[in-house]
């Protein structure tokens, strides 16, 4: 009986022990998810993951959803019959009352966004409850335009990755927010800032930066994802800039430019490359097969004065491809040669196969520019096939601008802004987000003022000209206008397209809104509490389906300022 | 003679135990390399910067790099003053990061301007029109070479922008031709705007 009674206590004591064993691992487990994911721990964005994202229909891995920037979403859980459900799922306030820029970034149910003034937070992408909370300590120089904003993290292998205003590269722990190491990209004293967000890739972390109203010499750096050393520079002004003379823009307009009296100050001034500008604000598109990089290059600096850069700036207004692995130039194709508009590339290119004038399918490369048009473009050689029809409304294009000013739409912002556009392959259709916003072209003859802002004039919004804004959807095959919604104010932000059908885009008003991606039939609405002015995001947790985009108004329009992010998810 | 002996090295002593009092007290304060500049500063624009009289601006609180680099710009030229280019020219550059660094910790001071709404009005337009705020920010605080423009005396305000507007002032490029395309009236309307507008920081870093 003793044996027994011993052997029941053993088992009873295993059994316990076990069961505590149990208990004790489960914590430890539950613990770490806490400050993980529910689906274990997996943090760690691989490469293999990223270069499957356009297929992945529970992350957000990239800026613009995969590495040819289609801001395509393939999950359609909602969809055309089911969005006019769509709720909201939870709100996050940050401690930044500023224009939000941020793309939200999710992996496997946590999700990274960032604030102007360089702010990180990780929140569980279910609940919208924090996990952590990282503040940049900033410099004291920051240089920048257009506001303090910031367009979002990185996600690669177990960190995340930001640019900052102070123009340096943070990697922070995708875990725990600890700052892993910082590089300093340049000087900011010269005008160098960071609001896009990086792209990683095959080890390396790709960047542009800001500053083609200070005068910078614009580049894309590529840092060791691990090191933060700087792997190569691809320098957006070459030594010699001066180009082919160009003298019509990419629609066929003459641009006015003055050659004669430009290639005599080009042999008295020299070539301006070293302060000609040309920042490259967003993220690269990434063509894995090819290992090419295409990004889209700012405008020259001064923005009016044209006189002290003669030439045609290359490689400003451009779009441009260059190698992955070395940083070598292989091929663009400029927009704008000497703008003195400001009409800048800065929308991010698009890849995706497109029609060519012989009705053959090719590789393309979409562009939505501010001077309104959507460019269509070879991705083999950066030749362009065909521009859109206008978007916008051009008048007086091009007119110079003159010390008084003169009248030009589009003004200044454009067209279409920063602002991604997204497609919908099977339609074959891209939707970009635009600006009618009429101003005047002020110039003055200003010398390079050593790192201050130097737009050689002014820009003025006409206070009472009417503004408004648009959606529009243009088939990249034709170049044709299918539909066009007009807003009551310009619009910047972004946009997400969705395999259910669906558009997403929101506005300075605080309205975020989802259209048919067919016809632009609006289908929901929501009233945020501020300007919706960052292009939207999607993700899956639990099985559910969530849209999500940053409240925060802007800077440039003067929207409303905020400080939230709202998740929505269709309701029961 | 014992006494008198005594009694110096007991002075001794005392001035020593001052002294190394003193030292202390200034090893602590990190702007004691510039505590008499800081004292002459405060003669014109008062006391920590918060200036009480109109045509010298308010300090306390302003974005350091913004002050900085007019300590910079008067010292070489680039922005002519009678009474800031002399005193600047005495200054080096690691007194001048420190003088501005102690003025841009202070509390911006709350002075009570009224405006009326006409005059909120066409300073609005104006703003609108010049984009102002994609500088100076949406409360108009600034940030690092961008100043604070919010709440700033009156007539340093109009001065400033009609200085910008003829060229008397010439060391902000972005200013001029914007400046000109203005009439002295609007420019006037937008100064009493500024100067009214409180502290409600829309904007928090």
């Amino acid at each position: 009986m003793m044996g027994i009674t011993k052997s029941k206590k053993l088992l009873f004591t295993l059994i316990i022990g076990s069961s505590t064993a149990l208990y004790s691992a489960g914590s430890i487990h539950a613990q770490e998810v806490e400050g993980g994911t529910l689906y274990g721990d997996m943090l760690t964005v691989t490469q293999d993951m990223l270069d499957h994202a356009a297929g992945d229909a529970n992350n957000f891995l990239h800026t613009n959803g995969n590495y040819n920037q289609t801001r395509y979403y393939p999950a359609h859980q909602i969809n055309v019959h089911n969005v006019g459900d769509l709720e909201r799922a939870w709100t996050f306030e940050t401690e930044v009352v500023e224009s939000m820029e941020t793309t939200p970034i999710v992996v496997n149910g946590v999700m990274y966004v960032t604030t102007s003034f360089n702010h990180v937070y990780a929140l569980n992408a279910e609940s919208g409850k924090q996990i952590w909370h990282f503040k940049h300590k900033m410099g004291p120089i920051t240089t920048y335009c257009c506001g303090p904003n910031n367009r979002g993290v990185f996600a690669y292998g177990d960190k995340v990755y930001m640019g900052t205003l102070d123009a340096k590269l943070v990697a922070l722990n995708a875990k725990t927010g600890e700052l892993e190491w910082e590089s300093q990209i340049a000087d900011p004293e010269l005008g160098y800032s960071e609001t896009m967000a990086p792209t990683a890739v095959d080890g390396k972390i790709l960047i542009g930066t800001n500053g083609g109203e200070y005068g910078i010499r614009g580049f894309v750096k590529a840092y060791d994802a691990d090191t933060g050393d700087l792997l190569w520079t691809f320098n957006t002004t070459p030594e010699n800039s001066a180009g082919v003379w160009a003298t019509e823009d990419a629609t066929g307009r003459d641009m006015l430019r003055d050659i004669k009296a430009e290639k005599a100050a080009l042999k008295e001034l020299g070539d301006p490359y070293r302060t000609l500008g040309g920042g490259v604000w967003q993220n690269m598109a990434i063509d894995r097969d090819s290992g090419t990089v295409y990004f889209v290059v700012g405008n020259p600096s001064p923005d009016l004065y044209g006189a002290i850069r003669p030439g045609d700036n290359l490689y400003t207004n451009s779009l441009v491809a260059v190698d992955l692995a070395t940083g070598n130039y292989k091929c663009h194709f400029q927009y704008i040669a000497h703008d003195v508009w400001d009409l800048d590339a800065v929308s991010p290119p698009i890849l995706t196969t497109v029609m060519n004038n012989r009705g053959k399918e090719v590789k393309g490369v979409l562009h939505g520019g501010k001077t309104g048009y959507v460019y269509v473009h070879r991705a083999d050689n950066c030749d362009l096939i065909r521009f859109s029809e206008p978007m916008v409304s051009q008048e007086n294009r091009w007119v110079l601008p003159t010390a008084d000013g003169e009248r030009m739409l589009p003004g200044a912002n454009g067209g279409v802004e920063w602002s991604p556009m997204a497609i919908n392959p099977k339609l074959h259709m891209t939707y970009a987000i635009n600006l009618h916003q009429p101003m005047t072209y002020h110039v003055e003859a200003t010398p390079y003022p050593g790192g201050k802002l130097w737009l050689g004039g002014a820009f003025k919004v006409i206070a009472d000209e009417q503004q408004w804004g648009n959606i529009t959807a243009v088939d990249y095959n034709t170049g044709q206008v299918k539909w066009k919604v007009k807003t009551q104010q310009p619009m910047i932000g972004g946009i997400l397209a969705t395999a259910g059908g669906l558009v997403f885009t929101g506005e300075g008003n605080g309205w975020f809104r989802a259209y048919n991606a067919k016809s632009g039939e609006l289908l929901w609405q929501h009233k945020a509490s501020a300007g919706v002015n960052a292009p939207p995001a999607s993700y899956n947790v639990g099985g559910t389906q969530y849209i999500v985009v940053g409240a925060g108004g802007n800077v440039q329009l003067n929207y409303k300022r905020g400080n939230e992010v709202l998740a929505f998810k269709l309701g029961n | 003679m014992h006494g008198m002996y005594m009694t110096r090295i007991m002075s001794a002593l005392f001035f020593c135990l001052i002294a190394g009092y003193s030292q202390s007290e200034e090893a602590a304060d990190e702007f004691a390399a510039v505590r008499e500049i800081i004292g002459s500063c405060q003669v014109c624009h008062g006391e920590e910067g918060a200036s009480t009289q109109q045509q010298y601006p308010i300090l306390a609180g302003q974005e350091f790099y913004y002050l900085y680099v007019q300590l910079k710009d008067f010292k070489s030229g680039l922005r002519a003053d009678p009474i800031m280019g002399p005193l600047a020219s005495a200054l080096e550059k690691e007194q001048m990061q420190l003088v501005a660094q102690y003025f841009s910790e202070q509390s911006w001071p709350q002075y009570e301007y009224a405006t009326d709404d006409n005059q909120t009005n066409v300073g609005l337009t104006v703003i609108a029109a010049g984009q102002c705020v994609a500088c100076h920010l949406g409360a108009f605080h600034g940030n690092s070479r961008v100043p604070r423009l919010a709440g700033q005396h009156l007539e340093y305000l109009t001065k400033t922008m009609l200085d910008f507007k003829s060229k008397s002032r010439n060391n902000s490029p972005a200013k001029g031709s914007l400046m000109a395309s203005f009439g002295d009236e609007q420019l006037i309307a937008v100064a009493q705007y500024l100067s009214a507008l409180g502290d409600d920081s829309e904007s928090v870093r």
